[in-house]
């Protein structure tokens, strides 16, 4: 009797019987899930809603303000929103762009076979390493308005007649702002891009100089459609960290002066915890979440499987 | 085709040159910390300080609590990497293994978690901690940190599991063993490096936070991480630039250490996903 309960449990839990495998499944992966929905979607949820909601300092459980659009109609008609848009839009443009500049012609450069490339591999990408706060400490001080080392490098150089007022002018703390972020950024697509080169087989480059293929032409024929895959998907991701990045202008420029490095990640950080105005730093968020999602579909189309 | 000498030697001179510019920040680093206050504030700047301060080190590491500092983000590191580690792994495998309703969705999922500003999700987050009195607690990093690991763990760890033959577990199982056995006695361990480098590539991503530190933390000294540390020895009026400086080392040092030694991984980490 006891035996064929048993046998009748045992067969019952018996997670190898293939109609139990996709239970098996579930089981495996209830927890990601439950925690998924406690820390991020639940949040998300709770931020959209907060967003909706003419609310200071929201306390969970208090009573939910009424349906109001005006923080997103504040947020239209403030000058301040559609300087932190172009704020972002120059500085996602100028470090984008200085990131797969300065990360691509390094990754061409340590693609080279020579002596020590290995150690010249680690070089090149070692900013990677730095944490952000640490690359910040270091720009700070050679951006510094009195014995900062880019002043004075400037003055030698005769770019500047004397010392630049790097935190205090609009212009000087936009690119002082931009150079730190490409220095840290760079080495993101250094290393993608090497990788993606050292899967080009090398066959393609010497069928190409047995037909008289010059040094540009293989690049221009053989190595820009390669990597294009690679590069697209470093691009966005180089992207969307400039357009999130928080710890890098906070503490080097803290938004000024002037707004003038104000981004949208900013606007929404300062909007809740410096003027507590939780409901209209949520709808900075959100619209920041939602151009982030639109730029990066348009920009890889159907790619946009890759970038999981 | 070899290279002829000038060929080699402009490639070398290229080579040096691009390091040196790359590299200077760091260096500079390392000389401000051992400069003099007077060094410090001359023009033409010292390139190499004439008495190389070596102490500074010893006097920082005394004056400032670093090393509870380097606990403190090491102790959020490990926990929300176990956390996250603990669920991804085996989301990972029961996304890789079985079919599942909704599966497929993931992918769009992790797209847009990526995409999330912690910016934004620090403001729910910031209502629901203090609900639960956990403001000024380590676990708010355990937990938000866990917001950027779970994604994308889950499915670099997927991709890793993929490229693992199914026959092995069919076999294992076919010698008696369950699918959970198949699981942790066979898989896992052949998964070692993907899961090595997946936790490593965490670590590095905890390791960096700042915005939730500073909001989470900023009221409880006694749990500030490194970076949230450093960032009180910027004074308002006069910052000592040789004494944040050799701090920064020390905050500095781990990730730096982690990188030279296991690039391998971290780059095994990174590229994931991207090859395809």
């Amino acid at each position: 009797m006891t035996d064929t309960v048993q046998a009748g449990r045992r067969k019952f839990f018996d997670l190898a019987r293939p109609s139990r495998q996709h239970f098996l499944g579930y089981i495996l992966i209830a927890p990601a899930v439950l925690m998924v929905a406690a820390i991020i979607v639940w949040p998300l949820i709770l931020a959209i809603d907060l967003s909706f909601q003419q609310v200071k300092i929201p306390r969970l459980g208090g009573a939910s303000r009424p349906f109001s659009l005006s923080n997103y109609t504040w947020l239209f008609s403030s000058q301040e929103f559609w300087l932190a848009c172009w704020v972002t839009l120059k500085l996602v443009v100028v470090v984008t762009a200085g990131s797969v500049a300065v990360g691509l012609s390094t990754a061409l450069l340590v693609n080279n076979k020579f002596r020590g490339r290995t150690v010249a591999r680690l070089g090149m990408a070692l900013p990677w390493a730095v944490p952000e706060i640490i690359a910040v400490v270091i720009f700070a001080w050679m951006f510094d308005t009195s014995f900062g080392l880019f002043g004075w490098l400037a003055i030698q150089l005769g770019f500047a007649d004397q010392m630049i007022p790097w935190v205090s002018s609009s212009t000087a703390a936009f690119w002082a702002v931009a150079i730190t972020m490409v220095w840290k950024g760079f080495p993101f697509v250094s290393i993608m891009c090497l990788a993606g080169l050292q899967s080009i087989p090398s066959d393609y480059y010497a069928a190409a100089k047995v037909d008289g293929a010059s040094v540009f032409q293989r690049f221009r024929w053989i190595t820009m459609p390669l990597l294009m895959p690679v590069l697209g998907v470093t691009l966005v991701l180089t992207l969307l960290w400039v357009f999130r990045d928080f710890s890098i202008i906070k503490v080097l420029t803290g938004g000024g002066p002037l707004r003038s490095t104000q981004t949208l990640s900013i606007m929404t950080y300062d909007q809740a915890f410096q003027y507590h105005n939780f409901g209209r730093a949520a709808a900075v968020g959100v619209l920041t979440l939602v151009i982030c999602i639109i730029a990066s579909l348009l920009m890889l189309g159907r790619r946009s499987k890759s970038i999981y | 085709m070899r290279r002829t000498f000038l060929q080699s030697l402009a490639l070398y001179a290229t080579v040096i040159f691009t390091l040196v510019i790359i590299l200077f920040p760091v260096y500079w680093l390392i000389v401000t910390a051992l400069s003099t206050t007077n060094e410090l504030y001359r023009l033409p700047p010292t390139f190499w300080p004439t008495d190389p301060q070596w102490n500074i080190f010893a006097k920082v590491w005394a004056a400032k609590p670093i090393l509870m500092w380097l606990w403190n983000s090491m102790l959020a590191a490990v926990g929300s990497v176990a956390l996250s580690m603990l669920v991804s792994v085996s989301a990972g495998y029961a996304l890789s293994r079985y079919s599942m309703r909704g599966g497929a969705s993931m992918g769009l999922f992790v797209l847009t978690a990526k995409m999330l500003p912690a910016t934004l999700l620090v403001i729910p987050l910031f209502s629901i901690f203090s609900s639960f009195g956990l403001i000024g607690s380590l676990w708010t990093l355990v937990l938000a940190h866990s917001t950027m690991i779970i994604p994308f763990a889950t499915w670099m760890l997927k991709g890793y599991f993929d490229t693992i033959p199914k026959e092995l577990e069919q076999a294992a199982m076919v010698d008696g063993c369950s699918p959970i056995g198949a699981m942790v006695r066979v898989v896992l361990p052949i998964a070692t490096p993907g899961l090595a480098a997946t936790a490593l590539y965490a670590f590095v991503l905890s390791w960096a936070d700042y915005a939730y530190a500073r909001t989470f933390l900023v009221n409880s000294p006694d749990n500030w991480t490194a970076n949230l540390g450093i960032t009180t020895m910027q004074g308002e009026y006069v910052t000592y630039w040789n004494d944040i400086s050799a701090a920064s080392v020390f905050i500095a040092l781990p990730i730096i250490a982690i990188y030279l030694f296991l690039e391998r991984y971290l780059v095994g980490g990174l590229t994931a996903g991207a090859e395809k």
